[in-house]
């Protein structure tokens, strides 16, 4: 598996024509997994921002399936090139497990910004996962969102494995920074009681400070529309703003709550201008990161 | 655009990064130095340098400005030998990462024997991983301890293009120049220099080889201390592009010289979009609008 992971993001790198830096990559990776000794790889791991920079990666549909195929959820469209390299160095030192671990808790606990937003970007693609989930709630504490979005969007990890106290802290944060919701992966899958709960605490806490409410925080709510979501839906719909109106119809749309049905009834021309669930939310969330936050 | 190449930003308020950003301050160095008190674990020194590299950096982007830093033992710490040793080992993970411009902020305070020996190791790990060097020299017995910091730096083999002896008066200056170093000097009220001493000093050696910095930290010091001594050069009559050297271009080339800072790391940055400050991060906690106005009686919302 390594090694295959290890030649997709080689690959990846390589159509950015990057001569000087494949060839710097190559020969640590040579190093690196041969010698197993950490000073080696630690400096490789640091001096890799001196040959590969910070663009945007640009991925075939080919490339984008095999992703999917090789870590289900990977998303490397929204990494960089500088990350890949520093990726393909952290698979090449040796998994053998106590000294990977030794090796890995060093290189979290003195890493940079933008070592740390590779490190936990490539939480799906590392060994051991389930002993790096505390590596990876303990990440979400920070407030660098370069580093926070690394964990959080675009990554399957916690969807997969974060209990669920954890999952909703690391939503809830994602709300309260106002970071994109559609880009947390899983989103939908784990809706909760719990979480509804938090996310209608919260829009009452913006409401009573008069700040605008994220719209998308009530996707959160919609399976569990009753009598009580009903009223703050019925507020969000009465502020008349394009993006809130779209959010509340949403979420009713997907209730099976009888109240909710009717309600969505006197919106007829709102309703049948939505996109599927999926694709509105996304551009409901977009629209708002573009123009309010 | 002003350079400040040497600033504890850790220990300044985000009013001082605001009023930087507005005095013209695109970049700033933070040389690793002590905290006001001795440290005594070595898991203090691996957070410090860990929070240069990272929060720092980050917090300084939000305001505009492009962070740098030094990574080094200090020679004020390096009289505990024990603890000293224990950072040596840790600095090997911090030079090379990525905006570490210079081996710094390192030299004399008592000019020790520990304090020696700690300043050749930093002296070889320099020249092993190509950085320019940033020389502490001592506030007491100056003069000698800034001639045996470049004898030394000498005895080693290091180019003095590549050092910025720091710290420097009219006592220093003239053989710091003549032995081919960089020579910084900072604005620093009282036990320093001050931005008049420095006008005269700029008149008569010109601006070759000369960085204003304001060393500003957790002592009463002004972050404003380059843009301040720029605008008293300017009513000295100091030609512009004299002053552009000393308080942007000098610091840029000598520093540049690491290949972790470059112009275009703030001329190309994307404009600091204030609605950004408000996302993303929590110096700006969540929901609070950045003042863009002048300060108010209100607190905003």
């Amino acid at each position: 598996m390594k090694n295959q992971l290890i030649s997709y993001l080689t690959q990846l790198l390589d159509t950015s024509a990057n001569h000087k830096g494949l060839d710097w990559l190559n020969k640590q990776v040579e190093k690196i997994s041969s010698e197993g000794t950490p000073s080696k790889f630690f400096l490789a791991f640091s001096q890799a921002s001196r040959f590969f920079k910070k663009e945007k990666l640009t991925l075939s549909q080919d490339k984008l399936a095999q992703a999917n195929e090789l870590a289900t959820g990977f998303q490397p469209e929204h990494w960089d090139e500088l990350q890949t390299a520093r990726t393909v160095l952290m698979l090449s030192y040796p998994q053998e497990k106590v000294a990977w671990f030794a090796a890995m808790n060093q290189l979290f606990e003195t890493a940079d910004m933008h070592e740390h937003q590779a490190l936990f970007a490539a939480l799906p693609l590392m060994p051991f996962q389930e002993d790096l989930i505390p590596r990876a709630i303990d990440g979400l504490r920070t407030n660098i969102s370069l580093v926070f979005d690394a964990i959080a969007l675009n990554n399957p990890f916690p969807a997969k494995y974060f209990p669920e106290a954890n999952w909703n802290q690391m939503v809830l944060k994602a709300i309260f920074m106002q970071r994109p919701l559609y880009r947390i992966q899983g989103l939908e899958g784990r809706r909760n009681l719990a979480l509804a709960a938090i996310a209608r605490d919260f829009a009452h806490e913006r409401w009573a400070a008069g700040r605008e409410v994220m719209p998308e925080i009530w996707r959160l709510v919609a399976p569990f529309v009753n009598e009580m979501y009903l009223e703050d839906l019925k507020k969000t719909l009465a502020t008349g703003d394009d993006l809130q109106v779209k959010a509340a119809l949403l979420t009713l749309r997907e209730s099976a709550f009888t109240e909710a049905k009717s309600l969505l009834e006197s919106y007829p021309d709102q309703v049948a201008a939505l996109d599927m669930d999926a694709i509105a939310w996304e551009s409901i969330g977009s629209e708002f990161q573009r123009t309010r936050v | 655009m002003y350079i400040d190449p040497h600033i504890h930003v850790v220990s300044r308020t985000t009013d001082d990064y605001e009023a930087m950003q507005k005095a013209g301050i695109v970049a700033v160095i933070e040389p690793a130095f002590w905290l006001g008190q001795p440290r005594t674990e070595v898991g203090s020194f691996k957070d410090y340098f860990s929070t240069l590299v990272g929060w720092e950096r980050f917090r300084a982007s939000q305001f505009g400005i492009v962070h740098y830093c030094t990574m080094g033992l200090n020679s004020k710490e390096a009289n505990n030998e024990p603890l000293a040793e224990q950072v040596m080992e840790l600095l090997p993970l911090y030079v090379g990462k990525e905006g570490v411009v210079a081996i710094g902020e390192i030299g004399y305070d008592d000019q020790t024997e520990a304090e020696d020996k700690f300043y050749r190791l930093q002296l070889e790990l320099a020249k092993e991983v190509d950085l320019p060097v940033l020389i502490h020299t001592p506030h007491r017995d100056k003069r000698k301890g800034t001639i045996r910091s470049m004898d030394v730096s000498e005895e080693h083999g290091l180019d003095p293009k590549m050092v910025i002896v720091d710290h420097n008066n009219e006592e220093t200056v003239k053989e710091v120049l003549d032995r081919g170093y960089y020579a910084g000097f900072t604005i620093y009220p009282h036990t320093k220099m001050g931005s008049e001493r420095m006008v005269e000093i700029v008149k008569q050696y010109g601006p070759e080889r000369i960085i204003v910095n304001s060393a500003a930290d957790w002592g009463i010091s002004d972050p404003l201390a380059v843009p301040k001594t720029a605008d008293l050069m300017r009513k000295s009559g100091i030609p512009e592009e004299h002053i552009k050297l000393v308080t942007y271009q000098n610091a840029l080339t000598a520093f540049g010289q690491s290949g972790q800072m470059d112009e275009q790391d703030w001329l190309n940055a994307a404009p600091l979009d204030q609605t950004k400050k408000m996302s993303g991060n929590s110096v700006l906690r969540g929901g609070q609008t950045p003042r863009v106005e002048g300060k108010s009686n209100i607190v905003e919302n």
